[in-house]
């Protein structure tokens, strides 16, 4: 299935076979369509946040509000073991990333169905839709990012190695989570039963990925084959090296490979099924 | 220039819509052991060129593949067969409003239809006063638009769709139905890009529309391409093949059924006083139209519209209930009655298009166009007229008083 279109700026040429088959999306086209992709972006954040009482404060809210359970339940009464790091310092790290996983995964979800109305009715290179929604959740990842730093202001400690790891790993956790999103957003599209798992999903996710506790206390004491199935997790290696690059405990697990692979054939397989979906999307939504 | 070669569309008839994993999974095993594919082909063997600054009707009843084709050709679905090539910028007119937000304001909004339309936030800036200007709304302009009328909703979103500057326009009419003002604008609309030069497809069951725009004009059927040629010689051979359904009355049952339907029409009936199905009616004889439909869900109240149009394809009217007239709504069969009072209609071939509507919020539920014709007939014998060869002019033929007075 070829679907491509030539021209500076907006569309000028359009070419549909039903015979070519273009396995990976079209760039340029993509590129063609920023504007939309811009302009979406900003509805979305502009209603998730219009007429609400609090408005945006609701961004500080929420990853505080996780902070402050996680530091009572785990920092608190379960005692993790952090390596003389203040808990909450710990648990913000791992917070900031992880809400971002699950905000993405959230609203990737019910995404292109939310969108039917649009869909139904005109072209757009359709992977914008999930793509748009991971840029809104930067949004709350900049915030998370803000509360962290605001944190270690409070306790007086810099980070330790280095921001341009820091950066790697941020880049490589919204790889994984985009991956993630488009094949959850092409998935509801047949099966709309995902759309329910999917909270399900993210709270499970939370237990299995070291956000609220280091890996390390999980997998000394399951057999290696079970080590193999926790790192299987794309975010499980991201959000450990993540705050390795932050905090400098923990470190790079042997297995964390694992995570960083898994993340890329999320993210390679997801834009492959999703052009394969986006043929019939049109007649399903 | 539009260039479409052998473009084929193949729908699954009960798996179009897989509501969840289970009936998906159902499905599949299904397939798997009855090895029997339920599927049908909306639209087959679709070839033909646009040249441009060409105007193209397309024309054809219900569920022909019109509605298939436009949206194949403006990229919202794929096809299962063929290619096609469009050369420029192209815009439809079935997207008018589309995406607009009710929390964002008529600012906001003209920059979001603006980009989902294909323009340029440059462009929409450019054109951003032009726009307002032309919505007439510029007061209102930094409101959320759910605090808008629905009129000046439309007008903002018409406002967009104007301003797009497409060198390929794709119109169809159907979805413009129902809001007189709005369609009036589309047309208005379309004259003037054809007369720029750009290339037009315009898809309408209003046969005089299509013949004032279109220079040339396909009739499809079954998904098929019926006849390709001169407008007038299309419509004119679309109107006469309904001449051998001339019956009097109409199942409605086969028609094509769409998902998750509120409510559909069953028959149509052409009865006189009696109640007895008519073939024609006299000019001076009083006549009923008698329809039935099926309610499937409560709390849709649909009703039914009829519209009605002459041989030549003019639209002669338009009737229906009342938007708040009682008609039944439970689900269940109903059947409604509407009476055409004598000397009314001229001699003439007619067909009837009908709507089934509900009216708050607005939704059309089935468009049955062309379903049943029928004839009036002059009765010299019992009108006041002069007997003659030729039959009076003018659409309809009512009696008027005349008086001498002086």
């Amino acid at each position: 299935m070829d679907n491509s279109t030539t021209g500076l700026g907006h569309v000028m040429r359009v070419e549909v076979d039903a015979k070519a088959w273009r396995l990976f999306p079209d760039l340029r086209e993509l590129a063609a369509y920023r504007d939309l992709f811009i302009t979406l972006s900003y509805r979305d954040i502009r209603v998730r946040y219009a007429q609400t009482a609090l408005g945006f404060a609701w961004a500080f809210f929420q990853p505080l509000a996780t902070l402050l359970v996680l530091s009572l339940i785990f920092g608190r009464a379960m005692d993790v073991d952090t390596q003389g790091i203040p808990y909450p310092l710990f648990a913000v790290t791992g917070i900031s990333a992880w809400s971002y996983f699950s905000f993405v995964l959230k609203e990737s979800g019910g995404s292109i169905i939310g969108s039917q109305e649009i869909v139904r009715k005109i072209y757009f290179p359709r992977l914008i839709i999930p793509l748009s929604k991971a840029t809104v959740g930067l949004v709350d990842l900049v915030v998370a990012l803000l509360v962290m730093i605001a944190m270690f202001f409070i306790y007086g400690l810099t980070p330790q190695k280095g921001i341009v790891l820091t950066v790697l790993f941020l880049l490589g956790i919204m790889v994984a989570a985009v991956g993630v999103g488009i094949w959850v957003s092409a998935l509801t599209i047949k099966f709309r039963d995902l759309q329910h798992a999917i909270p399900f999903l993210i709270q499970f996710g939370l237990f299995i990925t070291p956000v609220a506790y280091p890996a390390r206390s999980v997998t000394s004491s399951i057999p290696p084959w079970g080590t193999v199935l926790y790192y299987m997790n794309p975010m499980a290696g991201m959000i450990e090296g993540y705050r390795w690059s932050i905090l400098g405990i923990g470190g790079v697990h042997g297995l964390a490979w694992l995570s960083f692979g898994m993340a890329i054939i999320f993210f390679v397989t997801g834009l492959i099924y999703f052009r394969k979906v986006e043929r019939y999307l049109a007649d399903l939504v | 220039m539009i260039k479409v070669d052998g473009i084929g569309k193949q729908y699954n008839i009960a798996g179009a819509r897989a509501i969840d994993l289970r009936s998906d999974i159902r499905s599949n095993i299904k397939r798997l052991v009855s090895r029997k594919k339920g599927t049908f082909w909306a639209l087959q063997d679709i070839s033909f060129q646009v040249s441009e600054g060409e105007s193209l009707g397309i024309i054809g009843r219900n569920g022909a593949g019109k509605s298939t084709l436009l949206k194949i050709l403006s990229r919202i679905t794929y096809p299962t067969t063929g290619r096609f090539t469009i050369d420029g910028r192209l815009s439809s007119l079935l997207e008018v409003g589309t995406g607009f937000h009710s929390d964002l304001t008529g600012r906001e909004n003209i920059y979001l239809n603006g980009t989902i339309l294909g323009m340029r936030r440059h462009e929409v800036k450019r054109k951003f006063d032009e726009i307002v200007a032309f919505s007439g709304v510029e007061q209102f302009i930094d409101n959320p638009v759910k605090y808008y009328s629905s009129g000046q909703k439309v007008r903002l979103a018409f406002a967009v769709a104007a301003h797009l500057e497409p060198e390929v326009l794709i119109i169809d009419e159907v979805l413009a139905v129902g809001d007189v003002e709005f369609q009036r604008k589309c047309l208005g609309k379309m004259k003037d890009v054809a007369s720029h030069g750009r290339t037009v497809l315009f898809v309408s069951h209003n046969m005089s529309a299509v013949n004032n725009l279109c220079d040339r004009c396909i009739l499809l059927d079954m998904g098929r391409i019926e006849q390709i040629g001169p407008t007038r010689e299309i419509t004119r051979s679309y109107l006469s093949r309904n001449n051998d359904e001339l019956a009097g009355s109409k199942d409605l049952d086969s028609l094509p059924e769409k998902q998750e339907q509120a409510a559909r029409f069953k028959s149509i009936r052409l009865v006189n006083d009696a109640g007895e199905t008519m073939e024609h009616a006299k000019i001076t004889e009083q006549f009923h139209l008698e329809l039935t439909h099926q309610v499937f869900s409560t709390g849709s109240k649909p009703q039914p519209v009829v519209l009605l149009f002459n041989s030549k394809g003019e639209q002669i009217l338009t009737t229906y209930p009342g938007v708040g007239a009682n008609i039944g709504h439970s689900p269940g069969i109903h059947t409604t009655r509407v009476t055409f009072p004598p000397d009314l209609l001229n001699s003439d071939t007619y067909y009837l298009t009908l709507w089934l509507v509900t009216w708050l919020p607005y939704k059309a539920h089935q468009v049955a166009e062309n379903v049943l014709a029928f004839q009036i007939l002059d009765d010299v014998a019992s009108s006041t007229y002069p007997p003659s060869d030729r039959p009076l002019g003018g659409v309809i033929r009512p009696r008027l008083d005349w008086r001498v007075l002086s």
